[in-house]
């Protein structure tokens, strides 16, 4: 499948996030040529072990990331960071892992927004909140190159892009800039052809990078 | 959720048994060979004990694995009534690394098992599967190829059927209607209900070699 890159919206120190950055961000996608072409949302839960009553709770390196990506509602990906293991199933996985009641969804997290065709680019640009309330936690968006599957090959190219993309940005003087950060896909056992569970593990490593620039 | 029942046949009658739901479901058998995980949750983890079963499809040119949970059977007064064993499952197709991602989640190994054998699925009333497989033991941690029988001379027959909330009365009638053709054969009942085998078999099994030799011949 096409190569993608994961960016996340890393806001200057003391800047404050809002939705003004996802309105701006938006308008240069529109701005360079990008034509909308609909809405998208891709959801991350976070699951935690259940303990006995009155016992320890297990350990927290068994904490996993349950993802559901838009463009493969019908698979679900678990990703147990600690272990450096990502397990690719059907979603009644989902089903499978209520039944057991072992572990328990914590979290849900939403990135939604908007999806733009910029010539053999497919950008989206979306927000990520928690399931129950509109509290913006971070931005991101996804940038897929729809000739290329092999990542090596696409290095260069999508690096220019995002350089490209980061000067347009700039000229907003927004508080903060879109930054990639390189996945680990070998730990996972992945390789160079890309694949959905490349994007997975892309959502845990900008997952990481939100909650760290959230804190920071 | 799904519809089931149980039973055992002596290995000496399933190649009867064969030729019986060979004419019964008009379709080519498919070749079983099913390597079974059960695993169980590690101590403290999860509100109640629970179980998992990891089932990797050997017979497949690439193996595939299925995760699979088995859950409670239907009660009530109504649930006693019927001959058919009415419970949740719920199932996931997933990737080979399945069991280190249980084993790392805390759970253990409890006992493995290699079903072989064959099984027919067919449309009648509601869509049927029958297996008819021996359960093999390992000797070594998961040394499929040297796996043993378990029960030398035994078979276990399962026949089940995919059921909704709403049109499982059905289904029910649909399986219990197809066990009357198999009765000479064997008997079918709830799991867990033992039966036994029927004294019927020998000579059903007879009848029905004979049939399928002039048959052929």
């Amino acid at each position: 499948m096409p190569v993608k890159w994961l960016l996340h919206w890393q806001p200057n120190p003391g800047a404050t996030l809002s939705s003004q950055i996802l309105t701006e961000a938006c308008a240069c996608v529109e701005s360079v040529g990008g034509a909308r072409a609909g809405r998208w949302k891709t959801t991350l839960t976070f699951y935690r072990p259940m303990a006995r009553d009155g016992a320890s709770a297990p350990e927290s390196s068994r904490d996993f990331l349950g993802v559901q990506l838009h463009d493969h509602p019908g698979k679900y990906y678990s990703i147990l960071r600690a272990h450096r293991i990502l397990l690719e199933s059907d979603s009644s996985i989902q089903a499978v892992m209520e039944k057991l009641q072992s572990y328990k969804a914590r979290v849900v997290l939403n990135f939604e927004g908007f999806q733009y065709q910029l010539g053999d680019f497919q950008i989206r640009v979306g927000k990520c909140v928690p399931s129950q309330s509109e509290n913006l936690r971070g931005i991101m968006m996804e940038v897929e190159y729809l000739p290329l599957s092999s990542i090596e090959k696409s290095r260069q190219l999508m690096e220019e892009f995002v350089e490209i993309w980061q000067e347009t940005v700039s000229k907003k003087s927004l508080p903060g800039h879109f930054l990639h950060i390189e996945s680990n896909f070998t730990d996972y056992g992945l390789h160079d052809y890309y694949t959905s569970q490349h994007t997975a593990v892309q959502y845990a490593t900008c997952m990481q990078q939100l909650i760290a620039a959230v804190r920071n | 959720m799904e519809c089931v029942v149980q039973g055992i046949i002596e290995t000496q009658h399933v190649e009867a048994l064969e030729i019986l739901l060979q004419g019964l479901c008009g379709v080519p058998k498919e070749h079983l060979r099913i390597h079974e995980l059960c695993l169980k949750s590690g101590p403290n983890l999860g509100v109640v004990p629970s179980e998992v079963r990891l089932l990797c499809d050997l017979a497949q040119p690439t193996p595939s694995w299925t995760v699979r949970h088995v859950g409670g059977a239907m009660r009530g007064a109504g649930a006693e009534q019927i001959s058919v064993l009415v419970r949740t499952v719920v199932e996931s197709k997933v990737s080979k690394n399945v069991l280190r991602f249980f084993y790392a989640l805390g759970y253990k190994l409890d006992h493995e098992l290699l079903k072989i054998g064959f099984s027919f699925n067919f449309h009648r009333g509601a869509p049927i599967t029958v297996t008819v497989t021996s359960a093999n033991k390992m000797p070594k941690l998961h040394a499929t190829e040297e796996a043993v029988p378990v029960t030398p001379g035994i078979q276990l027959v399962e026949i089940t059927a995919p059921a909704a909330a709403d049109n499982y009365n059905d289904v029910v009638s649909a399986v219990s209607s197809f066990c009357e053709y198999l009765a000479p054969l064997l008997h079918l009942s709830k799991p867990g209900v033992s039966t036994g085998i029927v004294p019927t078999a020998s000579a059903a099994a007879a009848a029905l070699l004979s049939n399928s030799g002039n048959k052929t011949s």
